[in-house]
């Protein structure tokens, strides 16, 4: 009989290393054409970090993100951002790029405001222009000022860096402020098992996560589909052998990780809760897709059968004795 | 926002045309002039004394450039993030399957894999532990100084006997989860290049700058010295925050003078890298009659395998998250992470939070069910908002989403129902 | 072992190459030709990142032998923009759809996706999944891969692109 039922997952997840000062450092070059020089010591491993960083930097600037030249990770050049781990790239990193962005406009800032005749806390760069927020008709361009501050001998070179704030555990009580920001999310998931076979098939998966804001929302909703489906390994069928320290399933013929045809429809919802320490509220959102999709599928398994699972991954033939075990005991109860 | 706006687009991703046409250069795409391969000889057993190598006959053959062992590491012979306590090359203690014994540099990877077949191990078996349970024992084997305990990492806020004195409802369980591998699809890779008294390594990685810092040390550099470049890095998900290959090549290029690429098989990533920790969580979780929770009391027992790697931050983590996004008066952790000879366990995404969100997410369905609630008002009753504190007293100011991601996904829930 | 000359057809380009009778198609593509954007991940036939296309059917290059594929013709990933350097709408869409995070997978992807495409130009989503389930991306959860294939079939059909 194929049985459905639904659960949640719910998570919370500190942003950053755990009560630890873990600092990131940038570099802007602003050059004479416009165009932008990024250096960030931030590991971009696929999860998108670099392109999130150009935005960051493109935002404060008012140049398109496609000008701004990433380049990271390489200790000859770029300066250190610490692990590209703990979610904290966007957060961490994302605040030394902003401050080293800021750093950069000054001498544009300060040629512009002369021009326009306004201090130069009351402008912005935005599409290439410098003017005033409260009247952007009252423009100067970017690269002319560039050309300004080049002919003046003023470099528009920046230097940033960033340490969320945080206290130690105490030893004793764990008391402290171990992280800076923390990102939220629930996830739902609905599922259908096969009573026979003790196959659990994922029909859909909801997940909503607070990341703050959202600097690229494609990149969050990658992070989230992506966690969603390490969650649906972790849940019912990732698990490496290790017997007598030796490991029984090296390699993916044996050790098997979700495919194409194990994913459900997955619906994310990206919930802003702005972060007022992130770069434009931002938090991050890298690990946390991971962490409630298991419980959630579990839950969904235990509200389909009426028996609950106490361990991970929940295979058919956890399944199996699990249901074997409850119609033994109704068989008891029956005949007493 | 403005379209003249960068932040909240969903731009293609700045390297996305490199990756989509083949031209993305990885590390194991990476190749110089006289470059050598490498590879790497490991331990079969996952506890011994390692008495001897004999690796006069692999020097011999054909095309082989270099052998080392630990003789041949000329700065510190230890790496490790948290706790220095791993050997680059093992001297005289074998800790788990996978310790790697002895390099191999050769003209060719047929050479490599000879010359490894070549060299003679002798070692005496020790006695060995594979549960953390076990190895806490009083005479479990020892995996180094006087205790197989990492860390134990303890969180204590208000009085949770109290809290069980005035629940209307405990419920307590025991959670198990498994080992589990990170299996990025680039395996773990490095190229390294002397110059001088400088070396460059191109390596994936999830953090450049702490591998500069343990090559300088395994080499005995000024740091300065070091360059490391993170090439195109094919996915990490934490496995890739630990040294993998990075020591290995650089030591090997810098004996031999040559370009090395050492790049591990799919098994050999397997055998070599970290996993994420299997955790077995006893779980009390204690609320009153209105389903709002008064105390949990939860013990995290961790097998972090032969290497402390991630581990004390892993378990740090999962004591200071083991309340999930609930606000609980009465909280009593204890986490613990325990030595064995299993392989080393460290970063993976979710950092042994995934553990006990499994734990305290089933705990929470269980005491619904006992309270007669369903799994929504359970949780709308619990979770964390401004102006509450967690388990470790933090006081959350703001920017707590937990509520809206509820609610939100109970609104596509019910929109969605047929 | 003896060394032989073998000819590859790679892309529309003759390649000569020396090989041995037991080298993998993925190694001589990669070493020797030099072609590096075909991946090995597994070296097992287990990943599908070292999918190329032989006449058109993808195949596993990592669990191939070189010297079979005489006088066939090999298309990678290297092989399917065009002169110009206009992307295949396979490659535009898995870029715009955000279908590429660390992209050590994309090229066995996008080519099991366009010998899916080649054989049936407006796949069901159910034909993608099925298509592409060899194929292992730990990054993205496929959900965006799938939407790719989809707007690039959509874009093939429509805009009359080979």
């Amino acid at each position: 009989m194929k049985k459905r039922g639904w659960g949640l997952g719910c998570m919370w997840y500190g942003i950053g290393n755990t009560g630890l000062a873990n600092p990131s450092g940038a570099f802007i070059d602003l050059l004479n054409d416009g165009t932008v020089i990024l250096l960030t010591g931030c590991a971009d491993i696929g999860q998108g970090s670099s392109t999130v960083l150009a935005q960051i930097a493109a935002e404060v600037l008012g140049v398109e993100p496609g000008k701004v030249r990433v380049i990271a990770g390489d200790t000859g050049v770029t300066p250190e951002g610490g692990a590209t781990s703990a979610s904290r790239q966007t957060y961490i990193s994302g605040m030394a790029v902003k401050a080293a962005a800021q750093q950069a406009q000054q001498p544009l800032l300060r040629k512009a405001a002369q021009l326009l005749g306004v201090p130069k806390e009351e402008l912005v760069c935005r599409d290439y222009k410098i003017f005033p927020f409260f009247d952007p008709q009252r423009s100067v361009p970017l690269q002319e000022m560039i050309r300004q501050c080049r002919r003046a001998g003023e470099m528009t070179l920046g230097h940033g860096w960033f340490n969320p704030f945080t206290t130690g555990l105490d030893e004793e009580t764990g008391r402290g402020s171990p992280y800076a920001t923390y990102a939220y999310a629930t996830q739902w998931a609905e599922v259908e098992v096969d009573t026979e076979t003790g196959e659990v098939t994922v029909l859909r998966l909801i997940a909503a996560h607070d990341v703050g804001k959202a600097i690229n929302p494609m990149a969050v909703e990658g992070q989230i589909e992506g966690g969603c489906a390490m969650g649906l390994g972790y849940a019912l069928m990732e698990e490496l052998i290790v017997e007598d320290g030796v490991i029984l399933n090296a390699g993916f013929a044996h050790y098997l990780i979700p495919t194409m045809e194990d994913l459900p429809e997955i619906r994310a919802i990206i919930v802003e809760e702005a972060e007022e320490t992130g770069p434009f509220g931002a938090k991050g959102v890298g690990e946390p897709p991971l962490i409630p999709t298991a419980p959630a599928i579990i839950n969904a398994v235990s509200n389909a059968l009426g028996v609950r699972f106490f361990s991970l991954p929940l295979t058919p033939e956890k399944i199996l004795a699990a249901l074997a075990k409850k119609e033994g005991q109704q068989g008891r109860r029956e005949a007493t | 926002m403005s379209p003249d706006h960068a932040i909240g687009k969903s731009l293609p991703r700045l390297e996305g045309w490199e990756k989509v046409t083949g031209q993305c250069r990885f590390t194991d795409d990476l190749s110089m002039p006289g470059m050598l391969y490498a590879g790497v000889l490991r331990s079969t057993v996952p506890h011994a004394e390692l008495l001897a190598l004999e690796t006069e006959a692999a020097c011999r053959l054909p095309g082989v450039v270099a052998v080392l062992t630990a003789r041949d590491v000329p700065g510190h012979n230890a790496v490790g993030i948290i706790v220095r306590d791993e050997p680059v090359l093992v001297e005289d203690k074998i800790r788990r399957v996978g310790d790697p014994l002895a390099l191999v540099a050769a003209e060719s990877k047929k050479a490599v894999a000879e010359a490894l077949a070549a060299i003679k191990v002798s070692l005496r078996e020790l006695p060995a532990v594979f549960s953390p349970r076990e190895a806490m024992a009083p005479g479990a084997p020892l995996l180094r100084g006087k205790t197989n305990l990492l860390l134990h990492r303890k969180i204590r806020k208000g009085n949770v006997e109290e809290a069980l004195a005035r629940a209307h409802v405990v419920v307590e369980n025991t959670y198990t989860t498994p080992f589990v591998e990170h299996a990025a699809l680039e395996p773990e890779a490095s190229l390294a290049l002397r110059e001088g008294n400088s070396i460059t390594v191109w390596t994936s990685t999830q953090n450049p700058h702490f591998d500069r810092g343990e090559i300088a040390s395994v080499l005995g550099l000024e740091q300065n010295r070091v360059r490391v470049v993170q090439q195109a890095t094919g996915g990490g998900f934490g496995g890739k925050l630990d040294i993998s290959t990075q020591c290995h090549a650089a030591l090997l290029a810098w004996h031999t003078g040559r370009p090395v690429k050492l790049v591990y098989s799919r098994e050999e990533s397997f055998i070599a890298s970290g996993k994420r920790h299997p955790y077995t969580i006893k779980y009390l979780s204690a609320a009153n009659r209105e389903g709002k929770l008064l105390g949990i009391k939860v013990e995290i027992l961790a097998d972090t395998g032969a290497y402390a790697s991630y581990g004390p931050g892993v378990l740090t983590r999962a004591a200071v998250h083991a309340t999930g996004p609930y606000y609980v008066p009465h909280v009593h952790v204890d986490a613990y992470a325990v030595y064995t000879n299993n392989p080393y366990c460290g970063a993976m995404r979710g950092f042994g939070v995934p553990q006990v969100g499994f734990a305290h997410e089933i705990q929470m369905d269980i005491l619904a069910e006992k309270l007669g609630l369903d799994a929504w008002e359970i949780r709308s009753k619990n979770f964390l908002q401004p102006g509450m504190e967690t388990a470790t007293n933090q006081l959350l100011r703001q920017s707590v989403g937990i509520g809206e991601t509820l609610r939100r996904v109970k609104a596509e829930v019910t929109e969605t129902a047929i | 072992m003896k060394k032989q000359l073998i000819q590859l057809e790679i892309n529309n380009r003759l390649y000569e190459v020396p090989v041995n009778p037991r080298d993998l198609l993925v190694d001589v593509i990669r070493n020797k030709v030099g072609l590096t954007g075909t991946k090995k991940g597994c070296g097992q036939g287990d990943c599908g990142a070292c999918t190329v296309l032989i006449d058109g059917v993808p195949v596993l290059s990592c669990i191939t032998l070189a010297i079979a594929c005489q006088g066939k013709k090999i298309t990678t990933i290297e092989g399917l923009a065009d002169a110009q350097g206009n992307l295949h709408p396979l490659q535009q869409a898995f870029l715009d759809h955000g279908a590429v995070q660390c992209g050590f997978c994309t090229p066995g992807m996008i080519l099991t996706a366009k010998a899916l495409l080649d054989r049936n130009p407006r796949p069901t989503e159910l034909q993608i999944k099925r298509a592409i389930a060899g194929n292992i991306c730990r990054c993205t959860g496929y959900k965006k891969i799938v939407e790719a294939i989809d707007a690039a079939a959509k874009e093939i059909s429509t805009g009359g692109v080979k």
